[in-house]
């Protein structure tokens, strides 16, 4: 506070603007790319078995998947901000429904694939499974079935909440200092 | 992160022998302003708040990003919001039998629950009764002000004499002309951004610059033009040029962070009432501030019936102190000033301080709020990404219904709030369907291409919506709880429909794609606007206050908040509040001058 300005002022402190032209750098810093690593595997889980975990990534991937514009929830670190919420969640429920819906995921993989897990499955067999729990997504009926609607939602909180999903694919503009006219149009 | 210069100072003894020349009860929009009049009066101000004093700009971190946040802005285990289902198929005390910690209101639910979980009360705490009802609470210094959402409307003689209008209620006991000075001293004073539409029934303020507007609203407000009604950017409580006379607040910089959480800015380029009027108030060294002080009585001179002060326990020791003041003025917000007044049981006052009429508690209104419409822009889709959010606010769009035209189903009418345009989130992306590398790009192409509005409606004064004091339930600390018996009527019914009809009427005229349409009324309380639980007119018979806000019984008790309107209007009432405070305390500060009080 002892750096701040006079307050109708026009310049900014030091460290606000240390602050936001971080916030500015930030966007192509985090242009990883497809290639970049899985930081979610990399993370040391805190509720899921690393099995339970590697699951979680790549189904979050099939969901928002790397492509040219920007990475994907591998990158943007999804499966372990949903590991990391529900090992702090208050509610028991959360996490059993999370560990069943996994298995539910497994058990429709090996019910469609002959027998194999998701993960040992081919690509166009993941996306397969994938494609049967989206199905119901308006109107949910088997445990797979609603088990989509937590995975996406979660899946869609987490990416877009990200540095990947903020700078890198939204593109984000705001949340910035502006100084000058404000961006936008006059009403005429 | 914050450019305010000053700290105030929090912590001030408090002397409560001596006999300050008002005591005010709350801290908010009211309290603020009662406190700022009377103190530059040079009256002798103690203010008694519930909540603590708040760190506030740590608590609201605008610019915090989601990612920088452990849970993404989102509570800490063990907080649960309650949701419109659990209001709807449950009744009030909605935290009873909850396994949860702490249970707060519906905003609690709003993205960024961690960012005004010590500003809103805990349900658990603080239960009621009766009918259902969100009632939305703050206890904190500047009460609600630290999160409202900055609409700051004018009402015109289109409200103040409604029934003139119309037949239906009673007018005021003011018309436009007696307030227009007051709304200029408010719009100079705390500062106000938006742009001049001439409009009798929604009249103009003194603005400092406007917010701009996003490529769908202008496209918007182009479209209604060409039906004779107006889209005008959101009239915000904000300073958008800067306060010379104020140290504690900043001009507003368009950062985006406005939208993203209920309310709240950091370097208080928004209005809220400790840095817009307390703080202020209390470098003219009148003002001393006693928060954490629960406020349950209204003292009663035995001999004369006059009020002598205010009997309160302190939330944290739960001791018991007495207030003493030459005039009382209630400002706890609507309900909660309608329970201090019902609570203030003497000999001399049966029924409540300053309720011979029986009125208090009664002529409970509000804004009905819900229906409204999402469109599709579709020339903005896939175009790339523009700074649309930094903003307090989108649009407003006024009253049309029932100006000139007599509507069959309903009198009154209501305006529409909205916006268009990128923001941080994109929030498109639950309603898209599918998943993988087409739905990662359709999220991406509409972010920024949907307009959405809602209606917020005038919901009737009706002597029959009312609250009262429950005999058998209390707070956590064993003061009686307020119960409901409020509902909506056919009335709401009918708006709301109307809305919904209207809504798609004028994206449509736009040539706006309508994609979806929200149809239901939200539960009862939802628009925290409770109004008119104390309500002003000339007949002491049917009115608690007379148009100053000065109880008709008791000449020294003043209640300076929302409960005194007559009617809701259908315009975010804040501003109105302010200005009738200023109006009345400087009727008050003459009157105590002249002895008269």
């Amino acid at each position: 506070m002892t750096d701040a300005t006079h307050p109708e002022g026009e310049s900014l402190s030091r460290r606000e603007m240390l602050e936001v032209t971080a916030a500015a750098l930030a966007a192509p810093l985090v242009k990883l790319g497809p290639a970049a690593a899985p930081p979610a595997l990399q993370a040391v889980s805190k509720f899921f078995t690393a099995a339970e975990l590697a699951l979680l990534d790549e189904l979050a991937e099939l969901i928002i998947p790397a492509d040219a514009h920007s990475p994907g929830a591998r990158a943007a670190g999804v499966a372990a901000y949903i590991d990391f919420r529900l090992s702090d969640s208050a509610e028991p429920e959360q996490q059993t429904k999370w560990r069943s819906g996994l298995a539910a995921v497994e058990a429709l993989s090996k019910e469609l694939n002959n027998g194999q897990a998701f993960l040992q499955a081919s690509a166009d067999q993941r996306v397969a499974v994938l494609t049967r729990m989206a199905a119901g997504e308006h109107d949910p009926k088997t445990p797979a079935e609603h088990f989509f609607q937590d995975l996406k939602g979660w899946t869609v909180r987490a990416y877009y909440t990200s540095k990947v999903g903020i700078h890198a694919d939204q593109e984000y503009k705001g949340n910035v200092y502006q100084r000058g006219d404000y961006a936008g149009f006059d009403a005429t | 992160m914050t450019l305010v210069r000053v700290a105030p100072h929090l912590e001030q003894d408090v002397d409560l022998s001596k006999t300050y020349d008002a005591v005010v009860v709350g801290s908010g929009a009211a309290g603020g302003m009662a406190a700022h009049v009377l103190t530059t009066r040079g009256l002798k101000v103690l203010m008694l708040e519930a909540g603590k004093k708040l760190p506030i700009e740590q608590e609201l971190r605008s610019m915090q990003w989601p990612y920088d946040h452990p849970r993404r802005g989102d509570a800490p285990p063990g907080y649960h919001s309650l949701s419109f289902n659990e209001y709807t198929i449950r009744t009030p005390p909605y935290a009873k039998n909850s396994t949860a910690k702490h249970v707060m209101s519906y905003v609690g639910g709003w993205g960024g629950s961690d960012y005004v979980k010590n500003i809103l009360v805990d349900e658990k705490d603080h239960p009621y009764t009766g009918t259902k009802y969100a009632w939305v609470r703050a206890r904190a210094l500047g009460g609600k002000t630290n999160i409202w959402g900055r609409l700051a409307l004018r009402l015109s003689d289109y409200d103040f004499k409604a029934k003139t209008h119309d037949g239906y209620g009673d007018d005021w006991p003011i018309s436009y002309a007696d307030l227009q000075p007051y709304y200029d001293k408010v719009d100079l004073y705390l500062g106000i951004s938006g742009v001049k539409e001439n409009l009798p029934h929604l009249p103009d303020s003194l603005f400092q610059r406007p917010n701009k507007l996003t490529s769908s609203e202008v496209k918007l407000r182009e479209g209604l033009k060409k039906m004779g009604r107006v889209l005008t950017p959101y009239r915000a409580g904000v300073t958008t040029d800067g306060l010379k006379h104020n140290r504690y607040r900043s001009k507003c910089y368009g950062r985006g962070a406005c939208d993203r959480r209920p309310g709240g800015c950091d370097i208080h380029a928004a209005f809220d009432s400790p840095t817009g009027l307390i703080y202020p108030a209390m470098d003219t060294g009148n003002l001393t501030v006693r928060p954490n002080s629960i406020a349950h009585e209204v003292l009663v001179d035995k001999n004369t019936g006059r009020a002598r002060g205010v009997a309160f326990l302190d939330s944290a020791t739960r001791k018991s102190y007495e207030a003493k003041a030459k005039v009382v003025i209630v400002a706890a917000s609507t309900l909660e000033s309608a329970r201090l007044l019902l609570l203030s049981r003497s000999p001399q006052h049966p029924n409540g301080i300053g309720n011979s009429s029986g009125h208090v508690g009664h002529n409970f209104c509000e804004h009905v709020m819900g229906p409204g419409v999402t469109g599709l822009v579709k020339d903005l889709v896939g175009k790339p990404s523009t700074l649309d959010d930094g903003r307090p606010g989108g649009f407003y769009i006024p009253r049309f219904r029932n100006l000139k035209d007599r509507q069959p189903g309903f009198v009154r009418g209501y305006g529409f709030e909205g916006g268009g345009g990128f923001s941080i989130f994109p929030g498109n992306a639950f309603g898209t369907p599918g998943f993988g590398a087409q739905f990662k790009r359709e999220v991406r192409d509409h972010a920024g291409a949907f307009i959405g509005m809602g209606g917020f409606g005038e919901v009737l004064s009706r002597y029959e919506n009312y609250v009262d004091l429950d005999p058998d339930t209390k707070d956590a600390w064993g003061i009686p709880t307020l119960r409901f018996h409020y509902q909506f009527g056919d009335n709401e019914r009918k708006m709301c429909e109307d809305m919904v009809v209207a809504g798609r009427e004028m994206l449509e005229a736009a040539g706006i794609e309508v994609i979806g349409t929200d149809e239901k009324m939200l539960t009862e309380g939802w628009s925290i606007h409770e109004l008119g639980t104390a309500r002003m007119g000339s007949d002491p018979k049917t009115s608690v206050l007379n148009q100053f806000q000065q109880s008709h019984d008791v000449k020294n008790l003043f209640v300076v908040d929302g409960s005194s309107h007559v009617s809701a209007s259908c315009q975010n009432p804040t501003w109105t509040i302010m200005a009738l405070a200023w109006r009345s305390c400087e009727y008050l500060a003459d009157e105590f001058k002249k002895g008269n009080v």
